[in-house]
Parts: structure tokens; sequence; C-alpha cells
């Protein structure tokens, strides 16, 4: 007898192509998924619709508790809490996001170079990252943003230098490791031009590592941000980050500590749900181990 | 016309002491003809079959001697001849199959890509007759897979015809079976030979399988401490050695042996060299020295170029045994 495949048994596998790969995930990472989606999500439609009230309008008395109309109370100013925390997300977000991305197409460049080079040049852009290395994080972004004035693109740079040297050291690793690989030789081989070997055959068996390292360097790149924001060298007033609200949370830490804690609070968060969830990336997407013949 | 020449090559690995890997080797494989290159671990095989395409590690230094596939001199090439040469004559079979693909990519997508490089019919028609021809079952299902969803023999069948779909001059296969089980090990290489032998390509073949050298290869050379110590046909070098450790090697094959005898070993283990060897690199381990062998460099005696101060001594002997035998 044989088996027809059945309509049923057709859209089950529609079903696992799509829904596999989720239900793999572990609980953990799933739920800090659906956190920071949610995070994001809110953030845009606030930033977006204004539908959580004017970011500067003065609505009361100032540092006024919770109430119906400032759901989160007043600030130093008298401004409803609430849109300046989304304010602030969306801020810190944007610019630790630009910022990892830019951080990965550099590391992921030159990364690679050293790694498939190896020798002199890898000796040279490894030391040149070292120096970036030696220098404690928050030292080189105070350096930054005296060099370039206090703001956006203080912040965006300082988080650049500070991540450069962490996923370049891993990037050149994952390189040399395919590069050493028969199909990378063989490519050689066959006379492939070295940039067509970079983009397609070194890029994708990297990709997952970029990834994870991209993952945790966001959550460091809102440390950074925050730090920076709150020891004044970064985003400035009127404009709202998280590092800025905590900043002037503290200011009014004994009479209005909601002011200190919300932002506190979405800063651990959104960092805890992006490690979470490069934990979980790292275990699905880092090389398997190889796989055996036996 | 021979398709690869190899002279006087020596090479070194730097380190301290740098350790010399090739101390003057002379190989010759003719045109269209298998060539096996046999010998213990370590003996300098791979290294010879990296230079061919100037693959060796940076390394290795090169000290003198000349090296030239199909007339090209291979070891001047600058950077863009270098990768027309390795493309348009070049290709390498390694040891581990899964590895040889790529491991991000579909296997359809890898042939098209090989197929496009050299501006061949790459369409997916093309890439199905490409599987078939290397004998597997059911193309259509193999070719959306990924490498690491396929078996090892499969792959390996996969990797020769990317090496062989190229029309390659020259075939490299550094122990292509070694990977792999004993049943699927004879259709690969038979596979191997064959497609090589109809493209009229000259095949290296690195093995340590003497029985399979014997079956399908026209030459053989067998390699000791940097060195080819003997050459010739696959029949006469694997059935009467002359040189020592040729003899010493021939016997360590289980097959020659009958029920009931002793498989031999050879005692000790290679040389690993510093600088040129002053005298003869078997010496310490050979039954048959004299005290001449240890600092007189031997040179090749033909016909069979071979590398011990005694073989005209050993080549007697050795008809001696044939006559009674």
């Amino acid at each position: 007898m044989t088996i027809t495949p059945t309509t049923t048994q057709r859209l089950v596998t529609a079903r696992d192509r799509t829904f596999g790969a989720w239900r793999r995930v572990d609980g953990l990472a799933r739920l800090a998924t659906i956190v920071l989606g949610a995070l994001v999500l809110l953030t845009v439609v606030a930033v977006l619709t204004g539908v959580f009230g004017s970011t500067s309008a003065t609505i009361g008395g100032r540092f006024a508790p919770p109430s119906p109309l400032a759901p989160l109370g007043t600030d130093n100013l008298g401004r409803s809490f609430l849109p300046r925390l989304f304010e602030g997300i969306a801020t810190t977000l944007v610019v630790s996001i630009v910022a990892v991305l830019c951080s990965a197409a550099i590391s992921t460049l030159i990364g690679m170079i050293a790694g498939y080079y190896g020798g002199a040049v890898s000796e040279l852009v490894m030391r040149i990252v070292d120096v970036l290395y030696a220098f404690p994080a928050l030292v080189l972004a105070i350096l930054v943003s005296a060099l370039l004035g206090p703001g956006r693109p203080a912040a965006i740079v300082s988080i650049v230098a500070i991540t450069i040297p962490l996923m370049t050291r891993v990037v050149r690793v994952a390189t040399r490791t395919v590069a050493e690989r028969d199909f990378v030789v063989s490519a050689r081989i066959s006379g492939v031009r070295t940039p067509v070997i970079f983009a397609r055959r070194l890029l994708p068996n990297i990709a997952g590592t970029v990834v994870v390292q991209a993952s945790y360097a966001l959550s460091v790149a809102i440390l950074v941000e925050g730090g920076l924001s709150f020891l004044g060298f970064g985003v400035q007033v009127p404009e709202a980050s998280l590092g800025l609200l905590i900043q002037q949370g503290m200011l009014a830490m004994t009479f209005a500590p909601h002011l200190l804690i919300v932002p506190g609070a979405v800063l651990v968060v959104a960092i805890l749900c992006i490690n979470l969830i490069g934990d979980s990336l790292r275990d699905r997407l880092e090389p398997r181990e190889t796989r055996s013949l036996t | 016309m021979s398709a690869v020449t190899i002279r006087d090559l020596a090479l070194e690995f730097d380190g301290s002491p740098p350790v010399r890997a090739l101390d003057g080797v002379d190989l010759e494989i003719a045109e269209g003809s298998s060539l096996a290159l046999v010998g213990e671990s370590g003996s300098g095989k791979s290294t010879v079959a990296s230079v061919l395409g100037r693959l060796q590690p940076r390394s290795a230094r090169i000290l003198r001697g000349s090296v030239e596939v199909a007339g090209t001199d291979v070891l001047a090439l600058d950077t863009p001849a270098l990768r027309r040469f390795r493309r348009d004559e070049l290709a390498f079979v390694a040891q581990d199959p899964i590895a040889s693909l790529d491991p991000t990519m579909r296997i359809g997508r890898q042939l098209q890509l090989v197929l496009q490089s050299t501006g061949r019919d790459a369409s997916p028609a093309r890439r199905v007759e490409m599987l078939e021809a290397m004998r597997i079952a059911d193309p259509e299902r193999v070719i959306p897979l990924f490498p690491h969803q396929v078996s090892g023999g499969m792959a390996q069948r996969i990797a020769i015809a990317l090496a062989l779909c190229r029309r390659p001059r020259l075939l490299v296969a550094d122990e292509p079976t070694a990977a792999l089980d004993s049943q699927v090990r004879e259709e690969v290489v038979r596979l191997m030979f064959d497609q090589a032998r109809a493209l009229g390509t000259t095949i290296l073949w690195l093995s340590h399988d003497l029985p399979a050298v014997a079956r399908w290869c026209d030459d053989v050379a067998v390699m000791y401490a940097g060195r080819v110590v003997e050459r010739g046909r696959a029949a006469d070098v694997l059935g009467a050695p002359v040189h020592p450790y040729s003899r010493a090697l021939a016997a360590t094959d289980p097959s020659r042996i009958g029920e009931g005898e002793r498989l031999v070993s050879i005692p000790g283990a290679p040389p690993v060299l510093h600088g040129e060897a002053t005298g003869c690199a078997f010496e310490p381990r050979c039954p048959l020295r004299t005290d001449a062998c240890a600092h007189t460099r031997p040179h090749p005696v033909a016909p069979r170029a071979t590398l011990c101060i005694r073989t005209d001594e050993l080549r007697r002997r050795v008809r001696e045994s044939e006559v009674s035998a």
C-alpha cells in the first residue's frame, strides 16, 4: 500500500516550518522575546501616535503622584512622565541599535580580514583593537564626548568604540576556524576571488556568531548609553533617554521615587531580555560541533 | 609530457628549530596517469600535495627546487596567474567529505556556483546529470539538502563531482576514503578513477591503503622523511620492493599475510628532521644498514630512483627471491 500525503499532513509540515523554530526556543527566552517585543511595540505606538499624551506640555504640579491624567505622575517641570518615558526608551533603543549595527559591520569586516589573512595583518588589526580594549569603557566614552561634544553622535561613537574590540576578537577567531576548512580551501583552489570567498563562504558561516555577539553588544550599548547620559555626556535635555531620566529621577529620589524606579526597571528588564534572547540565539546559531561520520 | 615535475624540492617549517618537511623531493607524473604517494604519517605526502597548488601553510619556507604542473612553474606565479592556474588546472578532494562542503549552502547551490565559476552550463538539469554521473540515486531529492543531511559516502561523491566538473588537469586526492567505511570506499574510489580517466585527468592519490593503491594506480612513489625513496609501476614497487623502507612498508600490508603468520610492523618512528639529512634517514630503523649508511646521503639509483646505497646488491636479492619463489 502506498501512502499519499493527506491535507492534514501537508498542513502539519507547513505549520512546522513556521512555528518549529519558535517551539524549540526555551520558555525563558520565549518570555523575554514577548516582553521585549511588547516594550518595543508600545514605544513605537507611543512615539508615532502620541496616544499617552504630549512630551512637552505641562499638565499639573511638579512631582505629582500618579493620577488618571498622568499615569506615572509628573516630572520636575510638571510634564506627564509616561510619554517622557517612552521617548526615553525610543532614544536609547535607536542610539544603541544604530551603534551596534555600525559596530557589527566594522568589526565583521576587520575581524574577517584579520582572521582570513592571519600573520602580520592579524597582528596589526588585533593590536589596534587591544589598545581600544585597554581603555576602561566609560573613560573612552568621556574622551569621545569631550572630542565630539555631548549628544547623540558622541553616544553612538562611544558605543561603537567600546563594542568593536569585543566583536572583532570573536569574529576573527570564528573566521580562522572557517577559513581553514576544506570548502574554503577548495573555493580558493577553484580560483574564486577573495571578496567572493568573504561574502559567499565566510560570511554565512560566521553570521550566527555575529548575530549572537551583536545581541550581547546591544545590552552593553544600552548600559553605556545609560551611563553616559547619566553623567551628562550623552543625550541632552530637552530630549530624553533612559540614562537621562534616571539621572533626573535621582534628584527627586526622596519624594518622587517612581521617577527613578520606573526608568531603572525598564533598563534592567530590557537588558535582561536581550541577554536571554542572546543566550537562546547562541544555543541555536553558534556553529555546531563538527558532525562525525560514524 | 608530464603533468607534474618536481625537482629537488626542499621545504622547512619555521620554528625553533625549524622542521625539514621535504628534503629534496623528485617526482614526475605522466599526463593522464595515476600516481599514489604512500608512506607513514609525517613523511611529507600532504606537504607535497599542498605545494602543487602553492597552498602550503604560511610557516612553510621553500629552500630550493622547482615545481611544474602542466608546464607551469607554480612557484613563480603572481597572484592573478596563480588564481587562474588553480582554477584551470587543479582540483582537490579532501579527507573529510563533510568539511569539504559548505554547511550553510544547499548542495544544488554549491554545484551551481562551481559550474558558473567556469562558465559552464549550470542549469538544474545539468546539476542532476552531475549527481547521476556519480551514481547518486534520486538526485532530485539530494539537490535541496544541506551537507549535514547526507551520508559521508554521498558527501564524498558530491565533493568529487564538484572537483571534477571543472575538468581539472590534475586531481589531488588526500586520502579521500579514509573517513568512509570499506563498502563505500571501494565504490567511491572506482567512481573517482573512472571519471578522472574519462576526462583525461591526472590523479595524485595520497593513501595508506596499499591494496587499493596496487589495484587502482599506475605508479607508486614511496616517501620517507621528506624524500621519495622509491618509485615505479605500482605492481613492481609493491610486489617486489627494493628499498628497505618499501620492503618494510609492503610487509605491513595485512592482505599479504597468510593465515597464522605474524603481521610485522616497522620498529621505531619516522625521524623529525631539523636540517638536511646527512645520511640515509631510514638508517636507524633499517635492518640492512651498513656503517656507510649513516653518513652517505643516498642518490636515486635507476630504474626506480631507489634511494639506497645498497640498491644494486638488494635488487639482485629481490630477483633471486623471485626466481626461487
